[in-house]
């Protein structure tokens, strides 16, 4: 299988409209900050939700800010901006207050937007003599800067962090024209139409180089790009890449790359470049699959033993989405797209450079199954009886009560907050990282281990007397057999303390797992709780073999629970805090 | 199917063996030449098979040393005592430093509070081996998976590593390799945080501890558990702890899984209680 990474890259286009006459050098009209990101349609998304950029027509990797064109593709990402010669990009608004309140109202769970705070808890502050100013990133690990600049909306600046400021900006003068200036009077800074190019003092030593990082280049248009290219090569400047008509260009129009002061990574193109068309990788849909025999173990058993992981099949959607009821497969960029949303949903406390470098999860190709519930045909959860109505009414009630007030003890969080476990089949689901499944086999058992808060099954494959009605378990009572080369388990006696979906100690789970080729496990469930739906229910997907680099590492997840210690502490301070305002 | 039924279920017969394995074109491993009459349940490479429900039984879990019967919680009556138990250390005594003694001292007097069994943390090895708890052995051609019942704690035994990989980071129950010395399964376990304790008495290691396992067989039903402990930090010397395990014979037996965090909140998180308990 190939297995390409893919990680989303966001290009910034700053289209400048009415460029400075360059005292020297080539004649700037555009530039642009080319910012890495996984999925272009979702990062155009992002900054027309969150910072007021439109959705530029005819194509999906690119937004326009107040005039400045954002441009988004996919590669392989080394981290945000920080450390790099690129420090942060910004944006104007005119009531930056409204602005921050409303980011912050947003929260980073399911969006993506995280917040700097400063010492003091605050988000905004006042910079005298120039304006307010905060900053937030993007899921991609951009750092944006919010400011208040008059009346001013839309992109602002590109703030540069330079080993040594003034040598930088006089670079950039004489290599693409400009105005130098001093912005509102008190920072130096290179104007370029009117979005400013300014330089601080990077911290400590040489930046790192930008490429491949958050903000992967910064870019300028330039009317003649081969004349302005013969000029800088007298000059003395290297190019990366020579100017030339890239591979699958929107346009005929040359784009050239060079490396700039403090290793920034710059492109050079000519008046209409539009991009590259980005190829994005496709599964195969999973309908399609050629007849497979499982190999056996030496005992004679089919042998699903090896290590699998969940990572292609996270973000598939338990029910099929209403606006994609006839659709058979995603297409490749809908499926990136869709992970991407549901990283963002998940991890967006963590560092993208984290999930995509440490977690390796981006380099499995996303599944295009549409949705997991395979019967009912219509793919949505059969109908509730009244009994399941009620209970879950309940239940949404409890989800409230701990997530909208702060919980009393322990016992107000869900059993997966509190490291017990994830429940059946909530323990199968994909999750976004510590995703591994590891099989072992012994005649006549089937060990079953998921990575996540480290839970173990064990499967007996010969018939067994069940447990007595007595013993419930969180996990329930296997029974397991084998239908031809499908491991068959049934599951029952639970303790209905870990709900999935609504299910309860009734339930009945079958599960099927079938190798359907050298690398594929089929992992298919069967819900059947008749006091919560009117019929058993069908879903399902596939795990991935990759015992070749993953290896489950020790999830102890109750033993290093720092997170409950601080919600409880946390709660007991709100408490405190309602005390006293009711005083 | 059939024949796998026999090696797993049937009354150990080499007869019988010998012929499902010819009939599965398997090449059998060097076995001793009393191997017809050994009782030992052979697997399908000719090695003793493990697979099965075991459990210690005695009093390793309360003190690895010999101890006299001692009162417990005055709540519990006599379910609290400390039961008497002979030690299970070969030579008698942990061989600590001064340093490492001391440090059990305190453990032993914050055992109430600090035993990572109370708080339902990881058990580490060897003492989830003697743990008051059965596991069960999953015994493959690659991997050995071991799945104790106490705190979901579970261990995967790399028998299919050409040389050992070191551990890819520190753990509870740190990263084991095995291999088969004669009939012998022998496992190296090393790569440990340095958190878990060896029983109830606060008997520990850090670290730096690396414990090679031996599991011999005793016939059809027993094998003798031997782990020879070593830490420089903390010992002396290296020494060995042995005892037999015992499989579980009910007709029924199984592993039950005791997901303990819910009975430990309170000693954990008792203090933040919107009404403390601790």
């Amino acid at each position: 299988m190939t297995v390409r990474y893919v990680a989303p890259i966001l290009i910034v286009s700053v289209a400048v409209a009415a460029a400075q006459s360059p005292a020297r050098g080539a004649e700037a009209k555009y530039h642009h900050v080319h910012v890495t990101a996984a999925s272009p349609s979702e990062a155009v998304g992002w900054y027309a939700k969150y910072l007021d950029c439109a959705p530029v027509p005819g194509r999906n990797d690119a937004a326009d800010c107040g005039g400045v064109e954002l441009v988004f593709v996919s590669q392989s990402t080394m981290g945000g901006t920080q450390g790099t010669g690129v420090n942060h990009i910004a944006f104007s608004y005119a009531d930056l207050a409204a602005k921050m309140a409303a980011l912050e109202a947003v929260g980073v769970r399911g969006s993506g937007v995280r917040l700097q705070r400063f010492d003091d808890g605050t988000t905004l502050r006042e910079d005298p003599g120039l304006f307010r100013h905060g900053f937030i990133f993007d899921p991609w690990g951009t750092r944006i800067e919010l400011l208040e600049d008059g009346g001013r909306q839309g992109f602002h600046h590109v703030h540069l962090s330079a080993a040594d400021p003034e040598a930088a900006l006089a670079w950039y003068r004489e290599t693409f024209g400009g105005k130098a200036g001093k912005l509102r009077g008190k920072l130096d800074g290179l104007l370029l139409g009117d979005v400013w190019l300014l330089a601080a003092q990077h911290p400590q030593g040489e930046p790192a180089p930008t490429r491949g990082r958050a903000v992967d280049h910064i870019g300028f248009a330039l009317p003649n790009l081969s004349e302005a290219a013969r000029k800088l090569r007298k000059r003395g400047v290297a190019f990366q890449e020579e100017p030339a008509v890239p591979d699958n260009a929107r346009a005929a129009a040359k784009r050239a790359y060079l490396v700039g002061p403090d290793s920034v990574r710059i492109a050079l193109v000519e008046p209409g470049f539009a991009g590259v068309e980005a190829v994005v990788e496709a599964a195969a849909a999973e309908e399609t699959r050629e007849p497979y025999a499982a190999p056996r173990t030496p005992w004679g058993e089919p042998d699903l033993q090896g290590v699998w992981t969940g990572n292609a099949a996270h973000g598939i959607p338990l029910e099929r989405p209403l606006d994609l009821a006839d659709v058979q497969a995603l297409t490749a960029e809908q499926a990136a797209a869709r992970r991407e949303r549901g990283t963002l949903g998940s991890i967006w406390g963590y560092e993208r450079e984290w999930r995509d470098t440490t977690l390796g999860y981006d380099k499995m190709i996303p599944s295009r199954q549409v949705a997991m519930i395979v019967d009912p045909p219509d793919g949505r959860l059969p109908e509730m009886t009244p009994d399941g109505r009620r209970m879950a009414a309940e239940a949404r009630r409890a989800r409230e009560r701990y997530t909208r007030t702060p919980p009393a003890g322990p016992e107000d969080m869900t059993p997966y907050v509190r490291c017990i476990t994830r429940g059946l089949p909530g323990m199968m689901m994909p999750s976004i990282y510590n995703n591994g499944l590891q099989i072992v086999q012994g005649p006549g058992h089937v060990a079953i281990q998921k990575e996540m808060i480290h839970e173990t099954r064990v499967i007996p494959t010969e018939p067994r007397q069940p447990v007595g009605p007595k013993l419930t378990t969180w996990l329930g009572d296997p029974q397991g057999r084998w239908e031809g080369d499908t491991l068959v388990i049934e599951t029952s006696r639970f303790n209905g303390k870990s709900s999935y979906r609504g299910s309860t100690a009734g339930m009945k789970l079958t599960e099927r797992y079938t190798r359907v080729g050298p690398t594929k496990l089929e992992y298919r469930f069967t819900v059947d709780d008749p006091a919560v739906w009117t019929r058993p229910w069908t879903a399902g997907f596939v795990f991935d073999l990759d015992n070749d680099q993953y290896e489950l590492v020790e999830y102890a997840c109750h033993e290093g629970n720092y997170g409950m210690f601080n919600i409880l502490s946390g709660a007991r301070a709100r408490d405190k805090e309602a005390a006293g305002a009711g005083r | 199917m059939a024949a796998r039924a026999k090696f797993r279920f049937s009354k150990p017969d080499a007869g019988i063996f010998l012929a499902a394995a010819c009939a599965l074109g398997l090449t059998l491993a060097p076995r001793p030449a009393s191997a017809e009459d050994d009782g030992i349940p052979r697997a399908w490479d000719g090695r003793p098979d493990f697979n099965g429900v075991w459990q210690a039984i005695g009093t390793a879990h309360w003190d690895l040393e010999d101890h006299p019967a001692v009162p417990g919680h005055p709540d519990l009556g006599a379910i609290g005592a400390v039961p008497p138990g002979q030690g299970v250390v070969v030579g008698g005594e942990i061989p600590y430093n001064d340093a490492g003694r001391a440090q059990k001292q305190r453990n032993f007097a914050r055992r109430a509070t600090d035993d990572p069994e109370a708080k339902c943390f990881l058990p580490g090895v060897p003492r989830a081996t003697y743990l008051p708890y059965p596991f069960q052995i999953i015994q493959g051609d690659r991997k050995i998976m071991f799945v104790y019942g106490f705190a979901e704690a579970n261990r995967t035994i790399h028998m299919d590593k050409e040389t050992p990989e070191p551990p890819p980071l520190d753990s509870w129950m740190g990263r084991s390799h095995g291999r088969w010395e004669g009939d012998t399964l022998v496992v190296d376990v090393e790569g440990f945080n340095g958190e878990a304790w060896f029983d109830r008495a606060g008997n520990f290691a850090g670290p730096g501890l690396k414990v090679r396992e031996r599991y011999a067989p005793l016939g059809r039903n027993a094998l003798l558990y031997e782990a020879t402990l070593e830490d420089p930090a903390v010992f002396t010397r290296p020494w060995k702890i042995r005892m037999p395990l015992y499989r579980r014979l009910e007709e029924n037996a199984r592993v039950l899984e005791f997901k303990c965090v819910d009975y430990a909140e309170d000693l954990v998180y008792g203090h933040l209680r919107r009404e403390p308990t601790r």
